[in-house]
């Protein structure tokens, strides 16, 4: 067994122990997934593929009005001189929010804004994100940081970690990028060197960069200590607060002392960026939405894609509006929150394994990248 | 008639091969047995074409410069799309490509991501470029099933 088994196979037991799971009212019934084939009653392969939402509802016991909010992430932002490809997509997104209606009662902008930290990238976001006039709030990506470890940001976005409360809920946003072990001093790097290797996601330098650190785990702790154990939480990531997939950083290094936090509440929901696909999971109590991006889908990892995760549809390199959107997420009168991906062209969810993300992949065996290791040759091979 | 049909066609292949400046010791090298040296030394070759690929898919502006090729001007690089060469399949070509209405070669697959999602200028398809790219693609996914023509 390898490494990532064994941990992840750690991550059940540990988590998942005495058959712990989040609360009954927030169970998955085929009732609470709804998706455009099903209605059109284009059912084959329903049965082989499990769940099929477009609309991915997560129950939350909270009993007050309704409300919406949405989620922006990952629009990997270029200056313009360079690449428009992924300001048109975001200006796409800004004003797809701003023209809800009913209105939203906030944006959440989770992370990487920019492609390289270029404070051009950044201002550019702040930019886009002028045209929407409801409350925004923010969490950091690694792209966004480690030009100038994170000035231009918090100058532009503020600090994070935040708390929130609103309509009954907790909402805290999490910085899950800026503790990297320090690769760079030792090896004298520039911050664009370290900018570029933290901008690579298959990449080895920087290694485990995501996680919650000691002093922010201690803030969460006080952050929920008076709140209800009953009451929703929901915490806003650029990572997913578990192990999906460690060498794209698709975790938190530290998701143990996470949930050791999490555990007396019932009711908590992840919703996270950076990994730019439909994604779906339950982790202890705990239950996790990956988000899209507006900038261009990751493809999943070789291991790790949840049981309970469908799958998102092949997308067409060619197209950039395609594999690509944001979330319109509601809280509703029901104690329920719903998540709706807004993906521009085709169906989000695979109908069928030959067009499946997933299913695509049964014949695939990868290996990690190996140049990136042969420091100090890296970038200038002869 | 045979015969001499036969010692002809050898005549003329030994022919080309000191043509090409490669003697016959040479000619016959592979019915001597490698040594461990040699096997080294091909893996080596083999892996400093990995390497340069891997450069190159990742965007490494040093090595496309010193190959002189313009890999993209969008600021994307192949393996934004495709971390760990995920999603490439190279062990499926030659198969139909829809987006370029033909049946493609890995290499016609890698130009066409060159072109269009990344805007630059596509590969001579004998280049070194291209090779390293195509040794980097299939060393990463090497232990896959080959699947021609699967989609």
């Amino acid at each position: 067994m390898d490494d990532l088994s064994l941990t992840r196979r750690e991550m059940n037991q540990v988590l998942n122990s005495g058959g712990e799971r989040p609360a009954p009212s927030l169970g998955i019934t085929r009732r609470t997934f709804l998706h455009r084939s099903l209605l059109a009653g284009a059912g084959l392969g329903i049965g082989a593929h499990g769940w099929f939402p477009l609309i991915n509802t997560v129950d939350l016991a909270f009993g007050a009005s309704e409300f919406k909010f949405a989620w922006i992430s990952d629009t990997h932002l270029y200056p313009k001189s360079v690449n428009t490809r992924f300001v048109d997509t975001a200006v796409r997104a800004v004003k797809e929010v701003q023209a809800m209606s009913p209105p939203a009662d906030f944006l959440i902008v989770g992370g990487d804004i920019g492609q390289l930290g270029d404070p051009v990238e950044l201002e550019l976001g702040a930019e886009i994100l002028k045209e929407v006039t409801i409350k925004k709030l923010y969490i950091p990506g690694e792209h966004d940081w480690y030009l100038d470890m994170g000035v231009a940001w918090e100058k532009l976005y503020g600090h994070s970690p935040w708390a929130m409360d609103h309509k009954g809920v907790r909402f805290i946003g999490l910085d899950t990028v800026s503790r990297a072990p320090d690769f760079w001093t030792i090896k004298k790097m520039t911050p664009k060197e370290r900018m570029g290797h933290m901008a690579v996601l298959d990449g080895s330098v920087a290694g485990a960069w995501a996680g919650v650190g000691r002093d922010q785990l201690a803030w969460l702790d006080r952050a929920l200590a008076n709140w209800p154990k009953d009451q929703p939480v929901v915490l806003f990531s650029h990572n997913p607060l578990w192990e999906y997939f460690a060498p794209w950083n698709f975790w938190v290094r530290d998701w143990r002392d996470v949930h050791e936090i999490l555990k007396p509440f019932g009711n908590v929901t992840n919703v996270h960026g950076h990994v730019h696909q439909v994604l779906y999971n339950e982790i202890g109590k705990m239950r996790s939405i990956g988000m899209l991006a507006t900038s261009w889908p990751w493809p999943y990892p070789p291991q790790g894609v949840p049981a309970l995760s469908p799958c998102q549809t092949r997308v067409d390199p060619g197209d950039p509006y395609d594999g690509v959107g944001w979330s319109r997420l509601t809280m509703n009168a029901k104690s329920a929150v719903d998540n709706e991906y807004v993906m521009w062209r085709k169906d989000v969810i695979a109908q069928a394994p030959w067009d499946s993300g997933c299913g695509d992949n049964g014949n695939q065996i990868l290996s990690p990248r190996i140049a990136d290791q042969d420091w100090p040759h890296y970038g200038a091979y002869k | 008639m045979t015969i001499t049909r036969r010692a002809a066609f050898a005549m003329a292949i030994v022919g080309l091969l000191v043509m090409l400046g490669v003697g016959p010791k040479d000619a016959l090298a592979h019915r001597e047995k490698h040594t461990p040296a040699q096997l080294k030394a091909f893996e080596e070759l083999f892996m400093e074409q990995v390497k340069i690929g891997d450069l190159l898919f990742h965007g490494d502006e040093a090595t496309q410069k010193r190959m002189n090729v313009s890999l993209t001007r969008s600021g994307m690089a192949c393996a934004m799309c495709h971390p760990f060469a995920a999603d490439v399949h190279p062990y499926e070509f030659p198969k139909f490509q829809e987006q370029m209405n033909q049946v493609a070669t890995l290499r016609d697959i890698i130009n066409w991501c060159i072109e269009k999602p990344n805007d630059g200028t596509k590969l001579d398809l004998d280049s070194d470029a291209m090779k390293a790219l195509e040794a980097y693609l299939m060393w990463s996914t090497r232990g896959s099933r080959v699947d021609p023509g699967r989609h």
